[in-house]
């Protein structure tokens, strides 16, 4: 396995520390029970985490933490060093500007041409007046045109994001996490709105443009098969809690029958 | 049976309320049942409704025909027309400028400062339209005089309680995710308000605002009997003269302009909507 970092999770050599470290991360919706009962783990820079678990595991509020799109309460969330949960409001915009996410419904401005749509991962770094014209930098919209080609959407620039099909919208969401330079993406379910082929084009559209820009994912994703073709690393949530935590070659289906409780296999 | 489903192990854990369902049923007997008490109460004498109709034609027939149309064809009435459009314009206009930010700041999902722009906010729209535009208008001539100032000032607070109130609606209706797809991007309040809410909620508020001034322009034909300006005034003038076919006429002449001003608006608004869309 080329991936040495990940065959020991937490904590990591020395010489290559982590990009986002977890500690006994805890989570309740208001008058709740815990969602999420005290999860820890790291991330290196080279690791494409993909995490599983039956639905209502709490997939999604795990990755929504990270960039405070929930607020834990209790724990501590650190990316590159610094701890999320401390952060005062400017600051944590100026972190979220490095951490790319991806959606499950995309979430584009659906009445906004896709290039606009794009540029929008690059708010963080434009000014406020600049934006209200939407007077992108040049730079960026060059980078823009230049992702959307990548994706094979050239001739769909001008288009309006809701004349796309699903997998055209991922593509522009995608573009839209890149355009940030992030230093992490988020991912959750990506694929959960499109069809298995499309879907595997997806993956592989994230997973090559991470290795290339170097940038370490979290990845929900319900599809087994798809964490373990893609994840260096494998995450199993359940109830709360991480079941296990190895990398993508020595997940078993003995492992995978304990997440899913057998029902899903 | 059907054995599509096995049976449950154990008890079923769900089971019908008949309370519950008749709750609507219940809270609509009890609506009716407090109708009738209030007539009761109220001593309001129903035999008396099947004669209206026939009343009503009698009066309008014997004391307000024929309306007198010279007096609404005068050049000063006329201006006065003119001047109640662009009282209501004008407040629209304003009132819009100010309701704009408000909705914005009053709208609990995308507030840019919960603690005091969200209550200040909701508080000043909320005042807007506690004051009946009338009492506004009343209290505004008290304070300012007669004339078109005091019904455009009215109007303009009328018009900031209206629409403010429809527009923040509108923007706690929008759909969470791309305000969070925005802000994951690191975006400022204002950005998320412009880039995930101003595109989702761009028709309804366009349909809101050209509602508005047609709600606006309708109340702006009658503050002139409270003093501020515009053809309510001469209505009032009427009134006092006891000069029923004048009364008549500017009544006829105010029902038509709003027709036509509601035919303007859907018109303006069918227009609007389809370039917004
Ligand atoms: N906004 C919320 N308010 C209250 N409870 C919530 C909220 N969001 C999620 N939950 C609860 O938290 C638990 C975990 O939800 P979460 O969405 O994180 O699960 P998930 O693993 O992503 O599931 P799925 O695979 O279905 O997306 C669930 O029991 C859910 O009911
Ligand atoms: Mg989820």
């Amino acid at each position: 396995m080329p991936t040495t970092t990940s065959s020991a999770p937490w904590p990591i050599s020395p010489a290559m520390p982590p990009v986002l470290e977890i500690c006994d991360l805890r989570v309740s919706y208001v008058a709740g029970p815990e969602v999420l009962k005290g999860i820890s783990f790291a991330v290196g820079a080279d690791e494409f985490v993909a995490i599983i678990g039956s639905s209502g595991a709490g997939k999604s509020t795990l990755i929504r933490c990270v960039n405070r799109l929930v607020e834990p309460s209790h724990g501590r969330v650190l990316f590159n060093g610094r701890d999320m949960l401390r952060l005062d409001s400017g600051d944590l915009r100026r972190e979220r500007r490095n951490i790319g996410m991806i959606f499950q419904q995309f979430n584009l401005i659906e009445r906004m041409s896709v290039i606009d749509n794009v540029l929008t991962g690059r708010l963080g770094h434009t000014g406020t007046l600049r934006s209200l014209f939407r007077m992108f930098r040049r730079e960026d919209i060059e980078r823009a045109v230049r992702l959307l080609d990548r994706f094979g959407l050239a001739e769909h620039i001008d288009k309006r994001a809701d004349q796309l099909s699903g997998g055209q919208r991922q593509r522009v969401g995608i573009a839209r996490a890149l355009i940030q330079n992030p230093g992490l993406l988020l991912v959750d379910e990506p694929t959960s709105s499109l069809d298995p082929k499309i879907s595997r084009e997806v993956m592989a559209l994230i997973r090559d443009a991470a290795r290339e820009f170097a940038i370490p994912v979290l990845c929900n994703i319900h599809d087994v098969a798809l964490a373990l073709e893609f994840g260096t690393r494998v995450i199993g949530l359940q109830g709360g809690r991480v079941m296990f935590d190895a990398p993508a070659a020595e997940v078993d289906q003995i492992v995978l029958n304990r997440i899913y409780n057998m029902e899903v296999l | 049976m059907s054995a599509i489903v096995a049976a449950l192990p154990g008890p079923v854990p769900y089971r019908p309320s008949l309370r519950k369902g008749l709750q609507p049923y219940a809270v609509v007997l009890a609506l009716l049942v407090f109708v009738a008490w209030s007539l009761d109460y109220l001593d309001i004498d129903l035999e008396r409704l099947p004669g209206l109709l026939g009343r009503l034609a009698d009066v309008l027939s014997q004391r307000y025909f024929p309306p007198d149309l010279e007096h609404i064809r005068r050049p000063d009435y006329l201006a006065a027309v003119g001047e109640t459009f662009q009282m209501s314009y004008a407040a629209t206009v304003v009132g819009m400028l100010i309701a704009v930010p408000l909705a914005w700041f009053a709208s609990f999902n995308l507030s840019p400062h919960r603690r005091l722009l969200y209550p200040a906010a909701r508080l000043i729209i909320a005042g807007c339209r506690s004051v009946h535009e009338m009492i506004w208008t009343i209290l505004i001539v008290e304070i300012l005089g007669f004339g078109m100032l005091p019904g455009t000032v009215a109007m303009t607070l009328f018009c900031i309680g209206f629409s403010g109130k429809l527009f923040t609606e509108a923007v706690e209706a929008i759909q969470p995710g791309q305000v969070e797809a925005i802000r994951a991007t690191g975006a400022n309040a204002l950005q998320v308000f412009v880039f995930a809410a101003l595109p989702q909620v761009r028709v309804a508020w366009t349909g809101i605002a050209i509602y508005s001034w047609d709600v606006v322009f309708r109340a702006s034909t009658v503050v002139g009997f409270f003093g501020a300006g515009g053809m309510g005034a001469f209505l009032r003038e009427s009134v006092q003269r006891v000069d029923s076919h004048r009364v008549a006429a500017i009544l006829l002449s105010i029902i038509a302009i709003v027709f036509v001003a509601e035919l303007i608006s859907a018109w303006v608004r069918d227009r609007m909507l389809r370039a917004v869309a």
